[in-house]
């Protein structure tokens, strides 16, 4: 568990964008731990989880100059950094075919046996557990592995409409079971 | 607008996951302006997410850390340097990781690549230097063809017995020079032969006259890349030959100081 940060979130950007080795190794300290842990939901593997969280590093140094206030909190935003950073890691063309239809495939995914069994205990994929199954694939699909929703509509073979409505409503249920 | 509702609706936790698309995010970012209340909620669940987060961290391995440091203050600019300097990290029995195999492969590609070019480049290169030499060949051999067709078409003309022979020995002072009009008595054609001739200077050529009823008529220019034997114009008949060094493009009357050759035709 990371320390309790003793730097404001504003007060912290302003260091960061100094570019200092201290406030990168405070950044560091403080957030590693948390994003490790969204990285590895995602990508579900420890060793490639290395590689992209010093990715997610690497881009919030350089692209800590983009981060608006106005959009969202510092912590969305690194989160946000992160998944997409995993994302892309899945999705790169070098990784799909080492893995070929391992974790990407959507039918695989119902097929709980074939999902890490530590992984599926960690964060927003431990909740989803909870959740009815076509909501559990929509998110799955959705956040966990960045299909757009018209991509979703093609994939499932449901109206681009239905996949909207049951996006939403899976969230709102998301959201319940994040609140207890 | 509805604004319980629309918080309701699921839209904020779309946005701060990052699902809701370009025109949904702005409108959200819009209304957070004009609307308190969905201000709060959306803070609200990115507290939430960020709880997730922070119950759910997993501290990283120690490499890491040092690593990034290495490639963030380091070495800033060279990717390759990045990629080493992540290797040796690993290489501490403690921290043998599998992506060190992957950084092993992308120096091995990339220095495969730089080998691969540099072999391109000397291969290319020789192939060019090759392709040079062959049309340079090539060209010398057509010249030489050329001149050859030329040469055998000369002496099947000398051998011609319609072909009158005029040898034009030099004049006094010229003694270097020679050359030889071959005049086709079928079809009154002038052939001239210069190969004994002295070098033409620039911005001069020599030109041919024959003598007609004791005056001069000019048969034509001599090209001076003339090789072998040459056609000039047609004479119906003649008394003499003669060559006479002129300005480009030839003169009216010829500049007889500067006769070279003279042949006269034996009755």
């Amino acid at each position: 568990m990371p320390e309790t940060p003793s730097y404001k979130e504003t007060e912290l950007v302003l260091l960061l964008k100094q570019r200092t080795q201290t406030a990168f190794s405070y950044l560091y300290d403080n957030y590693s731990a948390a994003l490790y842990g969204v990285v590895v939901s995602i990508v579900q593997d420890r060793e490639l989880a290395n590689d992209v969280l010093q990715e997610v590093f690497i881009k919030i140094w350089r692209q800590i100059d983009q981060y608006n206030p106005e959009k969202g909190k510092l912590y969305t935003w690194l989160i946000n950094i992160s998944r997409n950073a995993s994302i892309d890691t899945l999705r790169s063309k070098s990784y799909n075919e080492q893995k070929q239809n391992q974790s990407l495939n959507p039918g695989v995914y119902t097929a709980a046996g074939t999902i890490n069994i530590e992984t599926d205990k960690i964060g927003i994929r431990k909740i989803i557990q909870n959740l009815k199954e076509e909501y559990k694939v929509l998110i799955e699909l959705a956040y966990f592995q960045g299909y757009t929703q018209d991509e979703i509509s093609k994939m499932l073979n449901i109206p681009l409409g239905t996949v909207k409505t049951r996006l939403r409503n899976a969230l709102i249920q998301l959201r319940e079971y994040l609140k207890r | 607008m509805d604004i319980r509702a629309y918080i309701q609706s699921g839209i904020i936790e779309q946005y701060v996951l990052g699902l809701a698309d370009a025109g949904e995010s702005a409108e959200l970012e819009q209304l957070r302006a004009q609307y308190p209340e969905l201000n709060e909620a959306i803070l609200d669940f990115e507290e939430s997410l960020e709880k997730i987060a922070l119950n759910n961290a997993i501290q990283p391995p120690s490499f890491i850390k040092s690593a990034l440091e290495k490639q963030l203050f380091q070495a800033e600019t060279k990717t390759i340097a990045v990629v080493e300097k992540t290797f040796t990290d690993q290489q501490q029995p403690a921290t043998v990781y599998n992506t060190g195999l992957w950084k092993y492969l992308a120096a091995a590609s990339i220095i495969l690549l730089v080998a691969s070019t540099a072999l391109n480049f000397y291969f290319y290169s020789g192939y060019k230097n090759s392709t040079q030499q062959y049309e340079a060949l090539l060209s010398e051999r057509n010249t030489l063809q050329a001149n050859n067709v030329l040469y055998q078409q000369g002496l099947q003309m000398f051998q011609d017995s319609l072909m009158m022979h005029i040898p034009m020995p030099p004049l006094p002072g010229r003694e270097q020079n020679f050359a030889t009009v071959l005049w086709d008595q079928k079809s009154k054609s002038v052939y001239i032969y210069t190969a004994n001739m002295q070098h033409v200077p620039k911005g001069k050529q020599y030109q041919l006259w024959a003598i007609v009823d004791g005056k001069p008529v000019s048969a034509g220019m001599i090209d001076s890349d003339c090789a072998g034997v040459c056609k000039l114009a047609a004479i119906d008949h003649a008394e003499a030959f003669a060559i006479t060094l002129e300005k480009e493009g030839g003169s009216p009357t010829p500049t007889l100081t500067e006769m070279y050759v003279l042949g006269k035709i034996k009755a």
